[in-house]
This record gives C-alpha cells, sequence and structure tokens, in this order.
C-alpha cells in the first residue's frame, strides 16, 4: 500500500466538480418492510454534508449500502462520476469509501499502527512485516489529520475518541474519498467533540467528502454544509445548512411541527422534602453527596462524562453500594441498602442503559410494565392476568404507547416507546421518587418531547424526580433546581432562573 | 440500529412470545409423532400397553428432574451435578432406611441432601458469583468423590420395608407409581410458571436480571429457589431410583444430567434464560425416550442410545434457529 502522498503539507488534486459520491434512486426491501424507497444523495468533495433523521428514516441502512454490508434493491451508485458496482465492504474500501461505525471495528488487541494497515502490512525483505515502517506510516497520518495517537498504544486502551481518530487514519491509509461518520459524538465529551469537529474539517480541507450522520440538531449546525434528511426511508430535504433553522429541521424529520418542546402544565414544587441524601459516598466515585429533592419538583444533576450522576444515581436506589451516608426516603432510612428496601420505601431508577438493565427484551410489553408491581396483581400467589392486562392497556392508552399489543415483545418497540413502558413500570408501582438517568438518550426527536412532557406530569403529581442528564437544554427546560457535579462531587446547586449555561459549565469543570 | 429499524415497523407481523414457544413445542410434537409411527411400523409391538407403561416409567425419572431444571435453566442458571446427587442421594436414602426401619426418615434425609446440594450450588452461584455451570460442574466432582468416601459399594437393601418397594414398582390403577409422582411434579411446577407471580418472577430474571433486581425483586432469592427445587427434584427421583434398583448404587445416575438438560433444551428451553415453557421439557423428554425405546425394540445397538439423541438435539436446536431466522424475516 502506497502512502506516499502522505507527505505534510502536500495538497491532494481532487477535481471539485465532479461528485465524490452519487447516489440515485437507492431502494431497499426487507421482508415487510420498504427500508428505503428512491433515495438520492450526493457528496461533493471537500464538503460535509449531514445525514439526518429519526431512528427508522433508513440512515443506517444507506450508510450500510455505501459500505457494502447490504446490497442495493435499485438505484445506481456512482463515485466520482463512474458507476461502481459495491459488493461487499472489500469493493467499498476499494472505491474510496469509509465508514466509521458507532461501534468501532478495530481489533482492541493490536496496537494502533497495526489496525491501520490491517489491510495490507508494508513488508519488507522475504516478505516480513515491516514493523518501524508501519509505526512511521501511521505516526505520518496522525500529523496529517492533526491529531496524534500512540502507533504503539494497544487499541483497546484507548478511548473511544482515539479510536474514532484511528479509523480516520484508516481512511487515509486507504485514499478514501468519502469518510461517513456514523453518530460519532455519542460517546464523547464536548471537549472530544469539539477535537473531533477539528479533524473533520481537516479531511474535508483535504479535499474528502464527509458524510456526517447525526440526529443532535446542534451539531449539525456547527459542523455540516449541507443537510440531507431522510424519513420512513424516504429523502424529504436536501438544503444548504443556510437555510434551515431549528424548527424547520426538526420539522423535516418528523413531519410535523413540535410546538413547544418543554410545555410546562405543573403547578410551583411543594416544600414537603420527599428524598434526602446525605453525605454519601461510594467506594469508586461519590464524594460526600448531600441534597435534598421535594415532591412535586424536578431536581436536574448536571455533569460531564465522568463526572458520576449514573453513580449517583444508582447509589441512592440501592442499587449500587455505598461506603457512607444516609439516604431517607419521606423521612424513611433506605436501610438495608437495596433496591427491595427501595421500592418498599417508594424510590425507583429509571436507568440509561434501558436494554441492559431496564427491559426484558424477549417478554411482552405487559410483563415489562407490571414487573415492579406484579404484587398487587396476585391472588394468592396466583396473577390475576386480566386485572393485570387492564391495568397496563391503561397506561398504553394514556402514555399513547405505540405497540402492535400487549403481547408484542417490547424489544420491538421504538426507543421512546420502550421508555414509557418503563415509565408505566414505575407508576404502576407508585413512587414517591422517581430517578431518571439521561432518560431521552437514543429516542427521537419526536418522541422526545412526549417523554419531556411525561416527566413535567410525574412532577404535577407530586412525585419528586431526580434527572441525570448531560443535555444542556433538557436540563434548563425542565428542571426547577439544577445540581452540578463533578468528579463525583456535588459543585453547585442552584434554583433554575439563576442557572446559564455559564454558570452551570463552570461548576462541571470544577 | 438497522435491526430496530425492521423490527419496528414490521413488527404487527411479528410473532409473539407464546406463539414463538408454541410454534417451536409444533416442531417437536411432530418429530415425535413421526417418530412414533416410524418406530411402530417397523415394530408393531410399539404400542401394546405393555411398552407404553415402560416408555412413560422410563420418563418418570428424567421428568422430574427436568421439571426443576426447567425453572432453574429459565432463570439463565444450570445444574450439573444432578447425576451424581441422584447417585449419592440414593446410598444416604438406603442406609437411613436400614438403620431406622421407617420410609419417613429415609425420604426426609433424601429431599434434606439433595435440598442441601441444591442449597450450596445455588450460595456458591449467587453469593460468590461463580458461573453455575462451573460451579456445578464442581460441585459434580465433589459428590461423584464424596459417594465413595460415603460407601465403595451399593448400599444392599436390608430393611425390606414393603413401602420402600411401591415407590418404584407400585401402581396406582393401571399406571406405574413413578409416573404420577412425576405428573404431579410436572404439573405443580408447571402450574408455577404459568400462573403464579413466582413463575413470572422465574422467567423475569432469567430475561433481564439487573431489571428485576432495580424494580425491587430479590433477584438472588429466586435463582436460590430454582437451585434447591432443583435439588429436592433430584431427592425424589433419587429415592425412586434406589427403589427400583432395590440397592443404592453409587455408579447410577451417570450421564443423567446430560439427559435431563438435553431433554429441557429440546423443549425449546433457552441456556440463555428467559425463554421455555414445561410442555416442552414434557415433550423433549418423550422424544428421547421414544427414540431409546425404539432402539431396543428394534434390536439395533444400544451404544446408539447416546448416539442418535445427540444428533437430535443437533438438529432440533438447529431447526428452531432456522425457523427463529425466518420469523425475523
Amino acid at each position: 500500500m502506497s502512502v506516499d502522498f502522505l507527505h505534510p503539507g502536500e495538497t491532494v488534486a481532487v477535481d471539485k466538480s465532479v461528485p465524490a459520491l452519487e447516489m440515485r434512486g437507492i431502494g431497499k426491501r426487507f421482508p415487510g418492510v420498504v427500508a428505503l424507497d428512491n433515495v438520492d444523495l450526493t457528496l461533493e468533495p471537500g464538503k460535509i454534508h449531514a445525514l439526518m433523521g429519526e431512528n427508522g428514516a433508513g440512515k443506517s441502512t444507506l450508510i450500510k449500502i455505501m459500505a457494502g454490508v447490504y446490497g442495493k434493491d435499485a438505484g445506481t451508485i456512482s463515485l466520482r462520476g463512474r458507476e461502481a458496482d459495491i459488493k461487499s465492504p472489500r469493493d467499498s474500501l476499494k472505491e474510496g469509501i469509509k465508514v466509521v461505525f458507532q461501534e468501532i471495528a478495530l481489533i482492541a488487541e493490536f496496537s494502533v499502527a497495526e489496525n491501520i494497515f490491517l489491510e495490507g502490512y508494508p513488508t519488507g525483505k522475504g516478505g516480513s512485516i515491516d514493523w518501524k515502517k508501519i509505526r512511521a506510516d501511521a505516526a505520518a497520518l496522525f500529523k496529517r489529520i492533526g491529531f496524534n495517537v500512540d502507533p504503539a498504544a494497544r487499541t483497546g486502551s484507548l478511548p473511544v475518541s482515539q479510536q474514532q481518530m484511528v479509523e480516520i487514519a484508516r481512511a487515509l491509509a486507504h485514499e478514501a474519498r468519502v469518510v461517513v461518520m456514523d453518530e460519532p459524538t455519542s460517546s464523547l465529551t464536548p471537549n472530544e467533540v469539539s477535537l473531533l469537529f477539528t479533524v473533520i474539517r481537516r479531511l474535508a480541507a483535504l479535499g474528502i467528502a464527509v458524510l456526517y450522520v447525526s440526529h443532535k440538531l446542534d451539531e449539525v449546525f456547527e459542523i455540516a454544509d449541507t443537510v440531507t434528511v431522510l424519513r420512513d426511508g424516504r429523502h424529504v430535504s436536501t438544503r444548504p445548512i443556510g437555510q434551515h433553522t431549528n424548527d424547520t429541521l426538526i420539522q423535516d424529520m418528523i413531519g410535523r411541527r413540535i410546538e413547544n418542546l418543554f410545555p410546562r402544565k405543573r403547578g410551583a414544587p411543594g416544600s414537603k422534602v420527599a428524598l434526602s441524601v446525605e453525605g454519601l459516598s461510594t467506594a469508586k466515585k461519590l464524594k460526600d453527596v448531600s441534597f435534598e429533592a421535594h415532591a412535586g419538583e424536578v431536581l436536574g444533576f448536571f455533569g460531564l462524562m465522568g463526572a458520576g450522576r449514573t453513580e449517583l444515581a444508582k447509589a441512592i436506589v440501592g442499587y449500587d453500594p455505598i461506603t457512607s451516608g444516609a439516604i431517607s426516603v419521606d423521612g424513611c432510612r433506605l436501610l438495608p441498602h437495596e433496591t427491595h428496601t427501595g421500592v418498599r420505601l417508594g424510590i425507583g431508577l429509571l436507568t440509561e442503559d434501558r436494554k441492559s438493565e431496564g427491559l426484558m427484551g424477549e417478554l411482552p410489553v405487559y410483563q415489562n410494565a407490571s414487573l415492579a408491581s406484579l404484587g398487587a396483581f396476585a391472588r394468592m400467589g396466583f396473577v390475576d392476568k386480566v386485572s393485570e392486562r387492564k391495568a397496563v392497556q391503561d397506561y398504553v392508552d394514556r402514555f399513547r404507547i405505540r405497540t402492535p399489543s400487549l403481547f408484542q415483545q417490547v424489544k420491538n418497540l421504538s426507543g421512546g416507546n420502550q421508555q414509557k413502558v418503563l415509565i408505566s413500570r414505575w407508576l404502576m408501582r407508585g413512587l414517591k421518587v422517581i430517578v431518571v438517568d439521561e432518560p431521552t438518550r437514543g429516542i427521537d426527536v419526536g418522541a422526545k418531547s412526549e417523554i419531556f412532557a411525561l416527566i413535567d406530569r410525574l412532577a404535577g403529581e407530586g412525585l419528586a424526580v431526580v434527572m441525570m442528564t448531560s443535555e444542556m437544554p433538557e436540563l434548563l427546560g425542565l428542571a426547577d433546581r439544577i445540581a452540578v457535579m463533578c468528579e463525583g462531587r456535588l459543585t453547585a446547586i442552584m434554583p433554575r432562573d439563576e442557572a446559564t449555561q455559564e454558570n452551570i459549565l463552570n461548576a462541571a469543570i470544577g | 440500529m438497522d435491526m430496530s429499524e425492521l423490527t419496528q415497523s414490521s413488527a404487527p407481523r411479528r410473532f409473539i412470545g407464546g406463539q414463538l414457544l408454541g410454534s417451536s413445542q409444533l416442531v417437536l410434537g411432530v418429530i415425535l409423532a413421526v417418530l412414533c409411527m416410524a418406530i411402530s411400523i417397523a415394530a408393531p409391538q410399539f404400542y401394546s400397553e405393555a411398552n407404553i407403561i415402560a416408555i412413560l416409567r422410563q420418563c418418570a425419572l428424567v421428568l422430574i428432574v427436568a421439571s426443576g431444571m426447567t425453572m432453574l435453566i429459565i432463570t439463565a442458571e444450570v445444574d450439573l451435578s444432578v447425576g451424581a446427587s441422584l447417585a449419592f442421594v440414593g446410598c444416604i436414602g438406603m442406609a437411613v432406611l436400614n438403620s431406622t426401619h421407617s420410609l419417613t426418615l429415609g425420604l426426609l434425609a433424601a429431599l434434606a441432601f439433595a435440598g442441601a446440594v441444591g442449597l450450596f450450588n445455588g450460595l456458591v452461584v449467587t453469593r460468590l458469583k461463580v458461573n453455575s455451570l462451573i460451579a456445578t460442574i464442581g460441585t459434580m466432582m465433589m459428590l461423584q468423590g464424596g459417594v465413595y468416601l460415603f460407601t465403595r459399594e451399593a448400599v444392599q437393601n436390608h430393611h425390606r420395608l414393603a413401602s420402600f418397594t411401591v415407590l418404584g414398582a407400585g401402581y396406582l390403577g393401571a399406571i406405574p407409581l413413578p409416573v404420577v409422582v412425576a405428573a404431579l411434579i410436572f404439573a405443580l411446577a408447571a402450574a408455577t410458571l404459568r400462573f403464579t407471580t413466582l413463575g413470572r418472577y422465574l422467567y423475569a430474571v432469567g430475561a433481564n436480571e439487573r431489571a428485576v433486581r432495580l424494580s425491587g425483586v430479590r433477584s438472588q432469592r429466586l435463582k436460590l429457589f430454582a437451585f434447591v427445587v432443583t435439588g429436592l427434584c433430584v431427592g425424589v427421583a433419587g429415592m425412586i431410583l434406589s427403589s427400583l434398583m432395590n440397592a443404592g448404587q453409587p455408579t447410577a445416575g451417570r450421564g443423567f444430567e446430560l439427559t435431563v438438560i438435553a431433554a429441557v433444551i429440546l423443549g425449546g428451553t433457552s441456556l440463555l434464560g428467559g425463554r421455555g415453557s414445561l410442555l416442552g421439557t414434557l415433550l423433549g423428554v418423550l422424544v428421547l425416550k421414544v427414540i431409546d425405546n425404539g432402539i431396543i425394540i428394534l434390536g439395533w445397538n444400544q451404544d446408539l442410545q447416546m448416539v442418535v439423541p445427540g444428533i437430535v438435539i443437533i438438529l432440533a436446536t438447529y431447526l428452531d434457529i432456522v425457523r427463529n431466522r425466518a420469523n425475523v424475516g
């Protein structure tokens, strides 16, 4: 493999008049579903093109067709004006397309340099691998994208942000002309995001066409030149970013207008202390955290990655052990420190990780909803299925949970509807305090506003809501009071009307 | 993400849990029917009353233990020590009978021992967090060695209790007593799994233990319960076996755990937990035992009794995968 083009300062000769990639009339059906219907996409060299849409819009299918993971049923793909036949990931790479998937496909046990040249190690005399050259070439690639990763480091030991850089370096090693970034920021800190953006802009400056797949509006406004929106497998719009506002983008994505993302219907919070936490510490993270949450209040916790929000959430419901401190719900101590005590006292966690801590994916919707309150439907140990299903149906109707039936396996529901099932689980049980951890993670824009409305309603019904979030708009839009964490400590707690993005971020940095 | 794109929109035509199990049992039912027909064509005596009773008697021991094992596997754990425990239970039960001449005390000793083995397995798995496959292999080895420390040869029947003989050889009407016991245990376990909160929690723990814990349910106790129930089932089966053999045999039960687990898995219960049913287990036991019986009455080489079920398990599991794939599309 030649890496001669890598000398610093060298510019890449790219014919900017010919699109780097042109997809025309792409169609893809899976049994029973039309995943893509007549979708067009044109990527210009040196431009950053955002691809947006809700879950199920077809973004993933489209990029998987580009990557050769799926074959297409209809349409054509042209690269630099020449029609290409992409049948496998190998073809795609050969045509100069590099897709950096959300789940990074590097070999964790290999060094960074080995991963970069995985498809073709430079060989020396007698076919032996030229390790010196691999390392040097890798270092040169990183210089090129303006980000340094130690080529000798074991890939698995690096944070996701640096693994992405390794993937991008691989793209350069393959002389990619099109680089696709699939939801690249979902596990990055703000600092890492801005570094990534610098690198992405550098790729564009090298004449590479970048396709940036995301559903985060603010990111797209920051980085994209052009935006294409898909909905239900169809192309909705392609416009320069300058022609869009937040509202028009959301409207394109969900097909309707959202008047107010944070409708507030509840009254002022009460003064009754529902949850009191004193001097809470855990072995790994939390240091002396104390706060109170009132009935009818949304208390928002903000913090950067690793600040300890999830750790706090799991500790105060009794899931993770604590080393010191006292937790009381309505004046009753959470002792022994176990979830069954917590649930009995009326505190429960709506987890950030629905799949591994919330849902029983294989089981039907109604069993997922009634899990915490099954005892209430029992007569002499037997489940009264009729009243159970009636109760669940009630929540399905009230929260407009979209499911074909109560017997549908919950894994088949969309993220937003799954979240509503899990909220129902707690409401059926009846709580005094609900801890919600990243309540809108993995949830579409359209469904987000419904979740916000539900949280507002929970507080309106007198629950104390403790909300952990890394989303500033969510925090400012929903919380009555805002607590900020940094490295396991509580650094600030302020009423909403005294909070500004600036003083929140200052407290989050410590 | 792409899977979710698919399944969401195609949701209405997807199978629901109950039907999924149902159709897995359908496959098994068809296999069973085909087997019965094929064997009876080659050997018409297959349908004789004596042979059917023989098959049911053969099924009884496996079904008793498989009833507990189904619960355990539904919670995503497994117990490989049941075969070794079965032999040990027989020896201990017989020894206690010999010294006390009381069937009640003998039975209680057997149940206590087998229940304690289950409790031990459960504690090692839930408290020490040792993977149940490994933990129960450990227990299996301890029991296999331990039984020889207890007795080097078979514990003979010196008490001559008639009621003890009835346990294995007796009849209730035309039905052998072990079959009646198996049917009762089966029905109890099936009703528990299907209709009670306990049963629902067992499925839930297998489907997602963390979710169950977060919901305020003591997931470890549920697993402990399933281990102990499995142990108690071994206690019952062990006593019946020693009655049938009229001795406590330290070598009995070799490979028994594999037959039991094979029947459960064949019945569509997922080793990953959260999915399965006792009806499936019943069909699984029947299929394995009909194959056994067929090999005998057709006069084939008896070593095939291990070979053929092995093939059937791989085939049935593969068919299940094919069928699931067809459902997902």
